[in-house]
């Protein structure tokens, strides 16, 4: 659909115009980030689908109301939106934390995978469930940056400034989320995935040579 | 001139975040030091691994989503 190409900030302006298909591929382009970003935050299903509905709700009244400007960054701007909702209902203690980390459900289906075959769907499966759970156990700060990072779509730049700390201790988290996430990986030999080989930085001083 | 790369380079450098004119040099490097090049990789594993942890709403909270736009106009 030639309309797929077009921007988010073009779609906006469609959507205020009143095409409401616009704001149907918004939704389309920008729920799973935004609803892995919710899930991972208040780790429950039913909780995350209310929390996302709530988002883009919110996001539906400010952009009707005129009072939209976020210079073409739709996606990281309602990445915030879910994220503070997210963490706003986690805090309230709004959650029951029981995602299933068996196979079983609908996060099960969401994952399904109609090209591979059933031995790859399952370890696909049993990496995500392993990765999912790590990430609960990251450090909070390191957790913000990392879910900002990989499902809000938010520069580091701008994960600082919505943190309140310089890019150098956003990038400082990103890189202690990776390195904790390859330790946590490699202690449990029987989820490893070799896709989640994660360098240690520590001695990492690479020489090249200038101009 | 002997440089260093520090680590958070190349992680914007992963990320995508560095301007197109730091770009030669660091592929330069990338080129010729297969430590550098080994933990660029790595990276770019790790991205895609996480990249992939995606999920998605079931369709009737979109529904929902979708309904309330179409009657927001309506309710105000």
């Amino acid at each position: 659909m030639e309309s797929m190409q077009l921007s988010d900030s073009a779609l906006v302006s469609l959507y205020l115009a009143g095409q409401e298909s616009a704001f149907a591929l918004l939704l389309e382009r920008h729920r799973s980030r935004t609803f892995t970003t919710i899930l991972l935050i208040v780790r429950d299903e039913d909780v995350a689908e209310d929390l996302l509905q709530d988002a883009f709700i919110k996001a539906i009244h400010v952009l009707k109301s005129g009072r939209y400007n976020d210079e073409g960054k739709f996606g990281p701007w309602l990445c915030r939106i879910a994220h503070n909702l997210a963490i706003d209902a986690f805090r309230r203690g709004k959650r029951v934390p029981h995602l299933s980390l068996d196979g079983d459900g609908p996060l099960a289906n969401s994952l399904a995978h109609s090209e591979e075959g059933a031995d790859d769907a399952l370890a696909r499966e049993e990496t995500h469930s392993r990765l999912r759970a790590l990430i609960q156990e990251l450090p909070p700060a390191q957790k913000e940056v990392l879910l900002m990072r990989h499902y809000g779509d938010l520069s580091f730049q701008e994960i600082a400034d919505a943190t309140g700390v310089s890019i150098n201790t956003a990038l400082g988290r990103m890189r202690y989320a990776l390195i904790n996430l390859r330790k946590k990986m490699a202690v449990n030999p029987p989820y490893y995935d070799s896709n989640l080989t994660l360098y240690d930085p520590a001695a990492l001083r690479v020489q090249r040579i200038a101009s | 001139m002997i440089q260093t790369l520090p680590y958070t380079t190349l992680l914007r450098y992963v990320y995508n975040e560095l301007p197109a004119s730091a770009l030669p040099e660091i592929e330069e490097a990338l080129q010729h030091d297969p430590e550098l090049a080994t933990a660029c990789a790595d990276l770019l594993l790790a991205q895609r691994t996480l990249n992939a942890l995606r999920y998605e709403p079931r369709p009737a909270v979109s529904a929902r989503i979708l309904e309330y736009s179409r009657t927001f106009p309506a309710s105000r």
